[in-house]
């Protein structure tokens, strides 16, 4: 069986199920957040459960709409407050603790390696880089968590991704997303699939990066991204952890209906043209590209390490002047710890603007929105028109190194020759 | 039961952020309310109150990824039913509206190449106990994927939150698995 299948039968209490197959299964946590979190609580009160099935396990994050722009949302974030007040919820992360909720619910160990989480928010299969099943849902499924702690899956086909070689300097995680996204483009082959991570390039990823590829999986058209557990998930979730687990594997016999093997010493930064996540190219097609806003942060690549990426180009250099730079720590955690590391104050004599952790300009709704004409050079996760605001501005998509040399000179570079 | 009614037709990549568009992904799930202005991103000329609603459709016919792109909101699938949409046939759909479909008892039928049998404004009629899906209008005829039991289960008891409710009524949530 494949450690999908595995933690699909485990938490449904079958010895095995195949895929195609419609299953309940016991849910570890279930994460909701500000601008869905009222109408999960409204929908799970309807249900009538006095009581949610573990207040230790309904995790809240307020990361979409804070501090609130608009005095809607600023409403919209006291509703919300008064419901996870209402229903004593342990974790609650809201302003001043706040984060992206997957960044939350992956640094804080409230999803473990084979148990299954839902969240009310598409990049959820986050958790699959611990080893969780991570399944992005909409609110009546959440408030059906909520009131039961369990849930219903289509057990999806698998894919695996057999990844070699060695990472050439100057490439990240999200470069081989990006890849995969060009090699397997939106044509059905990964739609509703789980997307299966392993050799010895992935056991060679950070935290960091594991999360970023099972991140990208659902604008892949896929699933989830799944990464088996090793040494490094349990060094990384030992001081956090809410819970117990044990450590799971695919079996070297299991199944997939397909295994792609990619051989990541070739792999160089990639880019996503404007409109249409698949539209990848090499970072040298994009040279010369010029643009007027830099945008770092978000679930997929606001963490430690970014930022880390970003400092270490960006130190003792300036940011173009024709660029405004965003960067946007994903979490509060992740704010302290660059901060420690002196990365913020390299940030600020850069000339880039640094922001409270939340999901700003990813998702067009919040700070630092694209206006008319824009073009923004991007580390987020979707670049299709009005994503990031207005559908008269352009995104280029593409990893924190690519973002962080090409905004010293104010067009897209190549961060290897740089 | 069978379903007879016009179709909407699209090979494009049909994306719920399109279906619903940013300025409605805060908006209280109604049907009515989702529907006036569903599709308004998908083409300029739905932008409009009620304006895809008015156009009269029973069916959605579309090819891969129908309501992909990821996003968690259940809009787009109220928002069809409030325009009167009643089965959605494609070659393959995107999770988290093919659950929202399921939860609220829409279906969402695989068929694959239902694209190539039928235009916009063709009447079809549907079988949901054969599967069988025929064109009125230049006679051609398929045979779709079944609907799972579970589903049928669901959509009789007027979707997951009613299912749920009884579940819990009767004590027997324990026994889901």
């Amino acid at each position: 069986m494949t450690i999908t299948e595995k933690i699909m039968a485990y938490n449904s209490g079958r010895d095995k199920v195949t895929p195609g197959e419609l299953v309940w299964t016991d849910v570890f946590s279930v994460m909701t957040m500000d601008y869905l979190g009222k109408e999960t609580f409204k929908m799970f009160d309807s249900l009538g459960r006095p009581e949610v099935f573990d207040k230790d396990r309904v995790i809240c994050v307020s990361d979409h709409l804070v501090p609130p722009p608009t005095p809607q949302f600023a409403t919209m974030l006291n509703e919300w407050r008064e419901a996870v007040k209402a229903h004593d919820i342990t974790y609650f992360y809201d302003l001043g603790r706040q984060g992206i909720a997957h960044q939350i619910m992956v640094e804080q160990g409230h999803v473990l390696p084979g148990k299954i989480s839902v969240g009310t928010d598409s990049h959820a299969n986050t958790y699959g880089a611990v080893g969780a099943m991570g399944n992005a849902v909409a609110v009546s499924d959440a408030a059906v968590a909520m009131a039961t702690g369990k849930s219903w899956f289509r057990v999806p086909e698998q894919v695996k991704f057999y990844v070699t070689g060695t990472w050439q300097p100057w490439v990240m995680a999200k470069d081989l997303s990006l890849h995969i996204m060009g090699m397997m483009r939106w044509n059905g082959h990964l739609i509703y699939k789980t997307l299966e991570f392993a050799g010895p390039a992935i056991d060679a990823l950070d935290m960091a990066g594991r999360m970023t590829l099972c991140n990208m999986t659902v604008d892949l058209g896929a699933k989830n991204g799944i990464i088996a557990p090793d040494q490094r998930t349990i060094d990384f979730l030992r001081p956090v952890q809410k819970g117990t687990w044990d450590m799971i594997a695919s079996d070297p016999d299991a199944h997939y209906e397909a295994i792609y093997e990619i051989d990541v010493t070739n792999l160089g930064p990639t880019v996503s043209r404007p409109d249409k996540l698949d539209d990848v190219v090499p970072v040298e097609t994009v040279v010369g590209t010029k643009f007027n806003k830099a945008f770092v942060g978000t679930c997929t690549n606001g963490r430690l390490e970014d930022i880390a990426m970003v400092a270490k180009i960006l130190e003792g250099k300036q940011v173009h002047r024709d660029v405004n730079f965003l960067l946007v720590p994903a979490s509060t955690q992740i704010m302290k710890d660059a901060i420690k590391a002196g990365y913020i104050s390299t940030l600020l004599d850069a000339g880039v603007a640094v922001d409270t952790p939340s999901c700003s300009a990813c998702a067009g709704i919040h700070t630092g929105v694209a206006g008319d004409g824009d073009v923004v050079l991007s580390a987020g996760n979707r670049n299709m028109k009005g994503r990031m605001g207005s559908k008269n501005a352009a995104i280029y998509l593409t990893s924190p190194a690519v973002v962080a040399a090409s905004a010293l000179k104010g067009e897209i570079v190549d961060p290897r020759k740089f | 039961m069978i379903i007879k009614g016009k179709a909407w037709t699209s090979r494009e990549y049909i994306m719920s952020f399109d279906m619903v568009v940013q300025r409605f992904w805060t908006s209280p799930i109604d049907k009515t309310e989702n529907a006036k202005f569903i599709m308004a991103g998908v083409d300029a000329k739905y932008d409009r109150e009620n304006a895809f609603k008015d156009e009269g459709y029973t069916f959605i016919v579309a090819a891969h990824n129908f309501a992909g792109g990821g996003k968690s909101i259940e809009h787009c699938v109220t928002g069809l039913m409030g325009a009167g949409i009643q089965t959605v046939f494609a070659d393959s759909f995107a999770r988290l509206q093919f659950r929202n479909a399921i939860n609220y008892g829409l279906p969402f039928v695989t068929a694959k190449n239902v694209i190539d049998m039928v235009e916009t404004g063709d009447e079809l009629e549907y079988n949901l106990e054969t599967c069988e899906l025929k064109n009125l209008t230049n006679g051609q005829s398929m045979m779709t994927a079944p609907v799972a039991p579970f589903v049928a289960e669901v959509a009789k008891a007027g979707g997951l939150m009613d299912f749920i409710r009884q579940k819990i009524k009767d004590g027997t949530v324990g026994e889901l698995r």
